[in-house]
């Protein structure tokens, strides 16, 4: 059993070593996100302006931006192993679970990336009141592990369908906008002083539940 | 069709007796009344939405489309009775807090539920072969009731909520005038056999449509 964990680690590894490399090689996935996400940057804080003292819009806007960022992107892993007919390769040498848990590992690691940009642009941009900081990550984090977990499942379910591009914004959203909503609030709780636990519990929730059953529904995404 | 005359005549009865006998709890007035609407179909589409997730989860145990059909039919019932839900108590919002719609936690969760569930639609309607939609349908539905449940019982407890639970059922016992209890109580059992005798007809409705596809 030890055994059979460790070579399954491995291959979840090599996944996201996989994912990672031939990403790099052509990086038109994480240009097209972090363009898009410094792009509706730029439309939002060019239309709403500097705004240092109201952290409710702050942090609307700032989880509006990231979202959309993420869903322009999201399925594309998925969506790339369709297009050059992949996939099958990939499920003769691995699982399922572990193609799904190697590509929400690589969906993680994007996310974070784009949040690395964006959001210090973000802050810089709209003016917006020094952070807590310790508080603004957790919710962060958190939030990034919901997204990450439940665009997986959603983009592997969607790169089997006909319309995969339109339709996996509009599958995935109505999942994320329990996060979006608690993300706000968590954000803005953080800049007004209050506290985030409510917001944090809520949001570590909805991530552990999202991946748990993701962990359970992943043998079933390709059968044939 | 006895079936359906009795289950008519069931709920017209209620409602004459809910609408015309029980009294009213003091604080809603005659807002009381949509309690009689608003929870029984509340309750039935989280029954029919559990119901559809139960059946997603057989089919993928089972591998019977008899059981996609169930999940199929529950989900697009549960996603009516949601509606109704959601109608009713937003009437009822516009008489107590004012407005039509509020962003309260309650219609906030009810509202994310109603888009999930949509969704649930539109991804079964562009998956093509039988399998494969019942398949990916019902991974889908796993998540989205795994996605709701939080949304429906955990959110009203976190954040705080106007919505009246503590009024009429403060000690988390029900706790209501014994003629209100018995006609909510009687609308809940009109209101569930409604939804089985819809189910049973929506699933025929899939059956024959799928043969006479075949």
């Amino acid at each position: 059993m030890p055994r059979a964990a460790s070579s399954s680690t491995a291959t979840v590894w090599a996944i996201l070593r996989k994912e990672c490399r031939s990403e790099w090689r052509t990086r038109y996935g994480l240009n097209a996100a972090v363009l898009f996400a410094v792009t509706s940057l730029t439309a939002v804080t060019f239309a709403a302006g500097r705004m240092p003292d109201r952290p409710d819009l702050l942090s609307a806007l700032l989880w509006i931006t990231l979202l959309f960022a993420a869903l322009s992107s999201m399925s594309h892993s998925f969506v790339r192993e369709m297009e050059s007919r992949t996939l099958l390769l990939m499920r003769l040498v691995a699982s399922p679970t572990e193609i799904a848990l190697g590509k929400l590992l690589f969906n993680l690691l994007f996310l974070v990336i784009v949040e690395v940009v964006t959001v210090p642009l973000f802050l810089l941009l709209t003016g917006a009141p020094p952070l807590r900081m310790a508080q603004f990550l957790l919710i962060l984090g958190l939030g990034t592990l919901s997204l990450a977990a439940s665009s997986t499942l959603v983009g592997a379910v969607i790169a089997q369908t006909r319309s995969r591009g339109a339709l996996f914004a509009g599958v995935s959203l109505p999942l994320l906008l329990p996060v979006l909503a608690s993300g706000v609030s968590g954000t803005r709780a953080q800049w007004d002083g209050m506290p985030v636990d409510g917001d944090a519990r809520l949001l570590a929730a909805y991530a552990v539940a999202l991946f748990g059953v993701s962990l359970l529904l992943y043998d079933h995404l390709w059968e044939d | 069709m006895i079936w359906r005359i009795l289950i008519f005549l069931w709920i017209a009865t209620t409602m004459v007796v809910a609408l015309l006998g029980a009294p009213l709890v003091p604080v809603l007035q005659e807002t009381t009344r949509v309690l009689y609407f608003h929870v029984p179909s509340a309750w039935i589409a989280s029954v029919a939405l559990g119901w559809s997730m139960l059946n997603s989860i057989l089919y993928l145990v089972r591998r019977d489309l008899r059981h996609d059909d169930q999940a199929a039919a529950a989900a697009e019932l549960g996603l009516v009775f949601c509606i109704v839900a959601t109608v009713t108590g937003s009437i009822w919002a516009k008489s107590m807090w004012g407005s039509w719609w509020n962003w309260d936690p309650r219609e906030t969760s009810i509202f994310f539920v109603l888009l999930i569930y949509g969704a649930y639609l539109a991804l079964r309607g562009s998956i093509e072969g039988e399998e494969k939609r019942a398949r990916l349908s019902a991974v889908y539905s796993i998540v989205a009731f795994v996605a709701a449940v939080p949304l429906v019982f955990i959110v009203p407890r976190i954040y705080s909520s106007l919505h009246p639970d503590p009024i009429i059922n403060s000690t988390g016992k029900v706790d209501m005038d014994p003629m209100i209890t018995a006609c909510f109580l009687s609308m809940l059992v009109g209101f569930t056999f409604l939804f089985i005798w819809l189910q049973s007809l929506r699933v025929r409705v899939f059956r024959l449509e799928r043969r006479l596809a075949a």
